[in-house]
């Protein structure tokens, strides 16, 4: 059977790693000499991650598939919001995303637990992209 | 080795391996049904339909009808 396990939260964190390779390619012009010389922090291996998460045993199959269909789901409330056609907050939107990385979490931290601190680590890197339109908007 | 011995050893050793698909589909079940926010507690029996497609009874008596849509969703009907 052909099954995409885990594709949509593995394209959410490649998308993530797409915008933020692009942003690392492409510095604000607004960038001034002393943020530049700011070392930065590590950046996250998104691919790596989009691969463990696309592996792991600690999730079933059918286990893999719904949570690709919440993401997409959750995913889709974004493009509506996006595109004016939710009447909703970025604040709003937070609660689910933050109950699906629980769900996400609380799956693989038995099991998995360094792909859960992995993905933990991730959390507010993946929410600056949903919750950046343009960012948004180049992952989808 | 006799020709009993040998599917009788085979049976054994594949056993153990059975046992631990029927675990992990049961605990596979369990975490799905509880994604849909189903009552549940834990899958205790698992009836295969066909690839992806099963009946889930769990251990509070619900039954569950377990399967991916043609939309490729994963789907929990109650039984």
């Amino acid at each position: 059977m052909r099954i995409l396990a885990f594709a949509s939260l593995a394209v959410l964190v490649a998308g993530c790693g797409a915008v933020e390779r692009a942003s690392a390619a492409n510095p604000p012009e607004s960038m001034t000499v002393a943020q530049a010389a700011v070392p930065a922090a590590p950046p996250l291996d998104l691919g790596s991650l989009e691969t463990r998460l696309r592996e792991t045993s600690a999730i079933g199959l059918m286990t893999k598939l719904t949570l690709r269909n919440q993401v997409d789901d959750l995913l889709n409330q974004f493009r509506a919001f996006y595109a004016g056609r939710l009447e909703t907050t970025l604040a709003e939107l937070r609660h689910p995303f933050n109950l699906l990385m629980l769900k996400v979490l609380s799956l693989l931290q038995d099991k998995d637990p360094a792909l859960a601190a992995a993905l933990a680590a991730s959390r507010e890197a993946i929410w600056a992209i949903l919750s950046d339109r343009a960012k948004f908007a180049a992952m989808s | 080795m006799s020709k009993q011995t040998l599917p009788i050893l085979i049976a054994i050793l594949a056993a153990p391996a059975l046992a631990a698909d029927d675990a992990a589909t049961r605990k596979d079940l369990t975490s799905v049904i509880a994604l849909q926010g189903l009552p549940c507690g834990e899958v205790v029996r698992v009836e295969t339909q066909g690839e992806n497609d099963h009946i889930a009874t769990c251990k509070d008596k619900h039954r569950y009808h377990i399967f991916i849509n043609s939309a490729g969703r994963v789907v929990v009907e109650k039984q």
